[in-house]
């Protein structure tokens, strides 16, 4: 797949991405790989925060007061179309938490030995590589535990995603909610919550 | 903290107090030389003859009206598609107190494309002086250092051929197009430079508007607030007793007969009045005014067939003054292109030109920016193993500044 972003922030447990185009960023809960020094190894992390601001704090914010800009009214796209600098000065970053990397066609779920360096190549991943990931479930736990991130939406948005790319989307909901409900079982409020979104 | 705000808000207030009552004296005097100009509107030829007269002898600014004085041109349809070049620069000043002569320009290089296919693309170009020949002009003995005015002349030039670069490299024809610049096209910071200096500057920059005409696309640029007081000096004749254009007589002020008469001279109505006070009353939203060729003295003796004209156009609540090279200025079609769509750049930007603020915003070179900049030289220096250190003054004042 077509490379979509490069990494601007980078450590060990999270990377951030600056995407190429205005609002072209992976899904929230969509895979990302994350080009590795090592050519043989890729880093996996999952899309948690995706936000689009000005490039430059000061100089680029500006009023967009109202609908009346030309004297004609402006909505939505016909705003850009009308005022293709935006493109330009507007900027797409999304950040991802990382759960994975492969190394020799291997994959591993847990924290890689380095981050994926800054400037390096972000890709998403398509349905066969996301199946392929989410062959084990190990990374359902440093989802859920992770800090600073809204874990269990977090969590819920990867299984569907990956229910989708499967042939049999209820059979792996079902056993996805069965993992979580193992990892949970000390907090049932919390565990219900999870499971009403990903019910089939 | 070492500003004594006690002490400065007492005169801050003495300040706006003067400031209101001279505005009631602007004012006034500003309803007179609008209605002069007014009954003036068809003796146009007239006062261009005045101004010829009076150019050498004179000692004030001049415009020369190139279109009768009452024309007023709505603005003409705006084409539904098109493209235009900007460019903007900034500079970092030789820095005597540095670790190493340099000097620094950043060109902010903006294409715009409206319409059918939108596009933009947005860059910066910095330039690194270093080198003797960069830092200094040299005629046999005399040596020039290219510092403050001299660098911000090699910054317009630098600007003006990155316009004509990014012209040839952008605009393909296809639609109409401008190029855009910020501020004068006049070098006025020129006029008292040293000769070999002015000529070597002007050369280059004249090279490129020259660039430009056989390019075929229009160069203008945008004065925002426009302080200048030309028209005003052109007002000033009608006021003036000695002139006499029957009698091939312009005003002379070293010989002024109301000053040999203990007057106080009839033109001092005119002192302190801006060209955009004149015709504020006169332009409503996107209408310009007459054509005026602008009769500061670098412009005529050296710019050639790129006399530099100029008209005001009315932005929202404000005056702007436009201008353009003289084959800009005698293409109609042209003319009406830059019109249009420069107040169409300002509508989409808010009262501004949408193409400078964005060039301008990848010229400018922050703070921040800056440090890192400083920081590179002395690294580099330092793997080079050159000597860095800075001045002691300067690490006094980056002590105190915390």
């Amino acid at each position: 797949m077509q490379r979509i972003g490069e990494v601007i922030e980078t450590s060990t447990t999270r990377f951030t991405a600056g995407a190429y185009a205005l609002h072209a960023a992976s899904p929230f809960g969509g895979l990302v790989r994350a080009q590795s020094l090592d050519a043989e190894m890729a880093v996996y992390g999952l899309v948690y925060e995706i936000r689009t601001g000005s490039k430059e704090p000061r100089w680029a914010r500006r009023r967009f007061a109202g609908g009346t800009y030309t004297g004609r009214e402006l909505y939505d796209a016909e705003i850009y179309h009308e005022h293709p600098d935006l493109a330009e000065v507007l900027q797409t970053e999304f950040s991802a938490l990382t759960v994975g990397f492969s190394a020799e066609r291997r994959v591993y779920h847990y924290l890689p030995p380095q981050p994926p360096p800054v400037h390096y190549s972000v890709y998403p991943c398509d349905a066969a590589e996301l199946t392929a990931f989410s062959q084990s479930s190990d990374f359902f736990r440093s989802v859920l535990f992770a800090a600073q991130i809204p874990s269990d939406e977090l969590l819920a948005a990867v299984i569907r995603t990956i229910a989708r790319a499967r042939p049999d989307p209820r059979a792996y909901l079902v056993d996805a909610g069965r993992e979580v409900a193992g990892l949970l079982k000390d907090d049932y409020d919390r565990l219900n919550a999870l499971l009403r979104r990903i019910r089939p | 903290m070492s500003l004594d705000f006690t002490a400065l808000g007492k005169q801050v207030r003495q300040m706006s107090g003067s400031a209101a009552g001279s505005r009631l004296d602007t004012a006034s005097r500003t309803q007179q030389v609008a209605a002069r100009y007014r009954s003036a509107a068809a003796e146009t030829e007239r006062w261009a003859q005045a101004v010829n007269l009076s150019r050498e002898t004179a000692s004030w600014l001049f415009a020369l009206p190139v279109e009768p004085l009452d024309t007023v041109r709505p603005l003409p349809t705006c084409p539904a598609s098109y493209a235009l070049v900007a460019t903007d620069g900034s500079q970092i000043d030789l820095d005597r107190h540095g670790t190493v002569a340099c000097a620094l320009v950043n060109v902010g290089r903006v294409f715009l494309r409206y319409g059918h296919k939108p596009l933009a693309r947005l860059n910066s170009q910095p330039y690194l002086y270093y080198t003797e020949e960069d830092l200094y002009l040299t005629d046999g003995l005399r040596r020039v250092a290219i510092e403050g005015n001299y660098l911000a002349a090699r910054r317009d030039v630098e600007e003006g051929v990155a316009l004509a670069d990014l012209a040839d490299e952008m605009l393909d024809g296809s639609l109409p197009a401008l190029a855009l610049q910020d501020g004068t096209l006049v070098r006025w910071a020129l006029a008292n430079a040293e000769r070999f200096v002015q000529d070597y500057f002007l050369q280059r920059y004249l090279s490129y508007l020259e660039r430009m005409r056989k390019s075929g696309v229009p160069v203008a640029s945008y004065i925002s607030r426009p302080r200048a007081p030309e028209v005003a000096g052109t007002m000033r004749l009608m006021f003036c007793p000695d002139v006499d254009v029957a009698a091939g007589k312009g005003a002379r002020c070293s010989e002024c007969s109301d000053i040999r008469a203990h007057r106080e001279p009839s033109c001092k109505i005119c002192e302190g009045l801006i060209d955009a006070d004149i015709f504020a009353e006169r332009l409503t939203e996107g209408q310009r005014g007459p054509l005026f060729a602008s009769m500061s003295r670098i412009n005529v003796e050296c710019y050639g067939e790129h006399l530099i004209h100029f008209f005001l156009i009315r932005v929202g609540r404000e005056l702007a003054r436009v201008e353009v090279p003289r084959w800009v200025a005698t293409d109609a079609e042209q003319l009406d292109r830059v019109h249009t769509l420069v107040y169409d750049q300002c509508v989409r930007g808010d009262g501004y030109p949408v193409a400078l603020a964005r060039a301008h915003e990848q010229a400018i070179v922050r703070s921040p920016e800056r440090r890192a900049f400083q920081h590179m030289v002395e690294g580099s220096l330092y793997r080079a193993e050159v000597a860095a250190s800075a001045s002691m003054k300067r690490e006094s004042k980056e002590f105190t500044r915390g």
